[in-house]
């Protein structure tokens, strides 16, 4: 249980999440409770008596995260609803807590999977272990980031309500924060030969992807096609922790070890279908995210462009109403293609190196689409 | 909110029927399904699973004529004559709904009649029935007698009848109430069928939050890869499990001797699929439709594993066979093929191809006299009590505990025996559902099985299927459980009344003399290696390992060292 809480620790403050070490405070139990704190308060021992539950994370974001939850939470008083597509299918809405008093708290997670707590940070909880805290931790804080700058951004330009003064100078105070980071792309650019090549690209790539920032806690997948096989990241993988968690995947379905496979997994193997191409990195990078949300709702069978980028509209999955419907065919050509309110997909004929390179590059352009509209209409 | 369960109570010795509102409190403290069940088999714990006296009890889910996706079930429950712990099984089909139709949630069923009967329930009539069913009829003939009839059936085969300590009971002819021998209960009864038929549609509190509660379900059910994904059970059913679980290197194999089985390609799903382009077919109001069916019945996961790899059978036709026998029989597949794997190992033989399908039919037939008593009685009578691979006498299901730590400890906690589904880890070991978890170790598992438990008690008393949660959570239930009902319980509520029922559940077997000896697993799998290979190795379970987390999970259950809830808790719990 140590174990749990040391790794998640670290990759709230690895992935930017939290500031500092005292900013969290994660606790699992099973016959005790294991903490990275010395001792556990008695707040914490009330809500695990309260909660049928084994994790628990009390943690305030890094300042701008923060900034921005508050300014929802300000705006909102009871609970904010997300619009970006993955925290309406996994974590609904985000309930506010008035003061870290136990019976409050739990009441807010006896419904849902996660809280904010004014004044605290965000406090979120697991039944299997601390990855789903983490995981709805992550979440909060791209659902919160994500409806705030649409907000904004949909305000100025006449498709909501018009954003308080207060919020955009706040935004305009954090913009310059949130520019995606910058780097060289260290990737190998030769086309891998042989599997354990293919395992070391998607594994190098799952890592800088995260590294930049460029997907949501384990959202995301990637893969590779060679020889009829698709080597593809698992369901919930983490894409900092590919080595393992990889399933060879026979493109005419001769196995069904693909349960385990990304939710994606069709939506892959039919873009590989319609682009010929050899590698599909997905992410969640914000500004693409945010940037596809620019406009009206976009309905099923809709298409609209950030520059030459499309943008689709689909659910996660293979369901009636799911990306795979309307993903593939928009990338034939561009071979990317942004999900409405979801996240980015490109494809490379070459290595995964080049498909990172095209999600980066749209989320640069997505940036600086988002700074020049600001500066047009605040 | 006014939610008292409609109990019938039925006595077939006086042939007397009489229908009771149950006290609200009650009511509201069980929910329906399992929960409500164990609330009445705990009311005399103690007596013999074959007492006329001893209640049989079809529950309806809570859930049950929702709209709410995968919420169509039952339980069937009553103490097991196979394992004589207490023993309910989650039924699918149209039964449950039939009875919500009639104004019933539950029956209760007591006595023996003197002459075989069916009990049937119709438009608000009770009726007992004399049975014209040949002795030797198979269950798609007494299916057939009720062709005309619009309602829901359940009844019991020929193997019930004669002894079968695994006979199970069929509900429309192909959901089975699988495990522990029910339908051994039902013919002890001379009950041959239970036919019910209703006019009246439920009644649901707040029909525009019920449909936000589906649409959030769906909308899940659609991202989960095991459910709807290429390869998930919407398309393939369970066997899609297969070749997973071949991969993962835990396929039960001869008898649990080995853990990997080189042919089970001859039964994966996908070679089904291509030979004998099975058809889909749902229980009442489910969208997943696991159910397949060609020209036969195609068996669950379980069974193509445990008629394939467990008995060392490459034959798909063999299994496909068996399969149908027992479902004639009316027999639990999974007792059906570990009994014969056990006997093959203490006779140092193989029963493969049209070997095993005559040792089925044997059982079916009721020609041979230990096969029908289960692995544990067979396998004492002949000597050998070790290679039994079952836990309180209910035989193992196609997991082996060596490659999945969680599903060992679950198997040794289960209220009813080996079962994979009370806390059903697979979701997480295996399907990495909602997270993974470390297969091989029991650290945090003790909490982890403890919560999966009270989740499942939950998903049994409001009648929705396990596998639902492979994409949904009890989130998105309980807020559809609210809308349904009127009862404003919310996620913690419901677990919190999961954790009652499970305690009970686990207070009535104390009562009835099990303890800390009886909540472990086969010798076998703290000694013997599995079959390692492909890079993962599946070593023997270690035994301190698996007692400090045996341990851990009785504290974190409020139980004492010996297994049994504490005087403190059980007083907490008014039990």
């Amino acid at each position: 249980m140590m174990d749990q809480v040391q790794k998640y620790h670290a990759k709230l403050i690895r992935q930017g999440l939290v500031d500092t070490q005292g900013a969290v405070e994660l606790y699992g139990l099973d016959d005790e409770i294991y903490s990275n704190r010395d001792g556990v308060p008695e707040a914490v021992s009330a809500l695990f008596g309260r909660l049928n539950i084994n994790s628990l994370i009390i943690a305030r974001p890094n300042p701008v995260q923060w900034a921005i939850i508050q300014e929802l939470s300000r705006i909102n008083q009871t609970l904010i609803c997300p619009c970006d597509c993955e925290s309406l299918t996994f974590i609904h809405d985000i309930p506010l807590v008035a003061h870290l008093e136990p019976s409050a708290v739990a009441q807010a997670l006896n419904r849902r999977k996660g809280c904010i707590v004014k004044d605290v940070g965000i406090v979120t909880t697991g039944s299997v272990s601390l990855e789903q805290a983490f995981i709805s931790l992550s979440s909060i804080c791209f659902a919160t980031f994500v409806k705030f700058f649409v907000d904004c951004l949909n305000g100025l330009t006449g498709f909501g309500a018009r954003p308080e003064a207060r919020s955009l100078d706040m935004l305009s105070s954090v913009m310059d924060t949130c520019r995606p980071l910058e780097g060289v792309n260290t990737l190998s650019r030769v086309v891998p030969k042989s599997e354990d090549a293919i395992l070391e690209s998607l594994d190098q790539t799952g890592k800088i992807v995260v590294d930049r920032r460029l997907v949501d806690s384990f959202f995301g997948n990637i893969s590779y096609r060679d020889a009829g096989i698709i080597y593809i990241s698992q369901t919930g993988s983490s894409l900092d922790e590919l080595p393992g968690h990889i399933d060879r995947v026979p493109l005419d379905g001769s196995s069904t070890c693909e349960l385990t496979a990304s939710s994606e997994l069709l939506a892959h193997v039919r873009v590989y279908e319609h682009t010929g191409d050899k590698a599909i990195l997905h992410g969640h990078p914000r500004f693409s995210v945010i940037m596809s949300m620019h406009g009206k709702p976009l309905s099923f069978d809709e298409k609209r462009f950030v520059a030459d980028v499309p943008v689709v509209a689909g659910e996660v999955g293979a369901g009636r109403h799911g990306l795979v419907h309307t993903l593939p065919a928009a990338m034939e050509q561009t071979h990317a293609a942004i999900v409405h309110g979801h996240g980015t997909f490109a494809s490379s004929p070459g290595t995964v190196s080049e498909a990172f390179d095209a999600l980066s590059a749209i989320e640069h352009l997505c940036y600086e689409r988002y700074q020049s509209l600001m500066t047009k209409y605040a | 909110m006014d939610y008292a369960l409609q109990v019938l109570y039925v006595d077939l010795s006086a042939r007397t029927a009489r229908q009771a509102r149950l006290d609200t409190e009650i009511s509201q403290r069980y929910l329906g399904g399992r929960g409500i069940a164990a609330y009445f088999l705990s009311r005399n714990a103690t007596i013999s699973a074959l007492d006329p006296q001893a209640p049989l009890i079809f529950a309806a889910g809570a859930l049950t004529g929702s709209r709410l996706p995968a919420a169509g079930r039952m339980i069937v429950a009553a103490i097991s004559p196979l394992t004589d712990t207490l023993c309910s099984c989650s039924v699918g089909g149209t039964l449950a709904r039939e009875l919500r139709r009639a104004g019933i949630d539950m029956i209760m069923i007591t006595g023996r009649s003197q002459s075989e009967l069916v009990l049937r329930i119709e438009d608000g009539a009770v009726t007992f029935e004399e049975s014209t069913c040949a002795a030797s009829a198979g269950l798609e003939d007494i299916f057939s007698g009720f062709k005309g009839f619009k309602g829901a059936v359940a009844a019991v085969g020929r193997a019930a009848f004669q002894g079968c300590l695994y006979a199970n009971i069929m509900v429309d002819s192909t959901f089975s109430s699988g495990r522990g021998g029910l339908g051994r209960v039902m013919a002890a009864k001379n009950l041959r069928a239970l036919a019910v038929k209703g006019r009246s549609r439920t009644h649901v509190c707040d029909s525009q939050a019920e449909e936000l509660s589906r649409t959030d379900i769906m909308r899940l059910f659609d991202a989960a890869p095991a459910i709807m994904g290429r390869s998930g059970i919407r398309n393939y059913g369970t066997g899609a499990l297969v070749d997973l679980i071949a991969a993962r290197r835990m396929m039960p194999t001869a008898n649990f001797r080995r853990t990997y089985f080189e042919d089970s390609r001859a039964f994966c799903a996908a070679r089904i699929k291509q030979s004998m382009e099975p058809g889909s077919y749902a229980c009442h109001g489910c969208p997943i439709a696991c159910k397949k069916k060609g020209l036969h019945e195609i068996p669950e996961y379980e069974t193509l594993s445990h008629f394939g790899a467990l008995n060392e059978n490459s034959d798909l036709a063999a299994i496909i066979e068996a399969n149908r026998i027992c479902n004639s029989a009316g027999m639990d597949t999974i007792t059906t093929a570990a009994t014969i794997a056990c006997l093959a190992e203490i006779r140092a033989e193989r029963y493969t191809g049209a070997a095993l399908v005559e040792k089925v039919a044997g059982i079916a037939e009721g020609t041979d006299e230990l096969l029908p008593l289960g692995s544990a009685r067979l396998a004492h009578a002949m000597g050998k009590p070790w290679t039994s691979m079952s836990v309180k006498a209910l035989e193992m299901p196609a997991y082996d505990p060596r490659g999945a730590y969680g599903m060992a400890l679950a198997y040794a906690t289960s209220t009813r025996g080996a079962c994979h589904l009370r806390a059903y880890p697979i979701s997480h070991e295996i399907l990495r559902k909602p997270v993974a978890t470390d297969r091989f170790t029991f650290a945090g598992k003790a909490r982890i099985i403890k919560i999966a438990e009270d989740l499942n008690a939950v998903v049994d008393s409001i009648g929705a299927c396990k596998f639902a949660f492979l994409g949904a959570s009890l989130e998105e239930y309980a807020k559809g459980f609210a809308a349904v009902t009127g009862l404003a319980y919310d996620t913690q509520d419901l677990m919190r009344i999961g954790d009652h029922i499970y305690t009970l559940e686990r207070w009535i077997n104390t009562q009835r003399g099990f303890s800390v000896k009886d909540d472990s697993l086969p010798e076998r799998f703290f000694t013997e290696e599995g079959s390692s290979g492909a890079g993962i190795e599946i070593r023997p379970i270690d035994r301190a390992a698996f007692d400090e987390a045996l341990q851990r999970y009785y504290r974190i259950r409020a139980c004492g060292p010996d297994g049994a809830p504490t005087k403190r808790r059980r007083e907490e719990l008014g039990l």
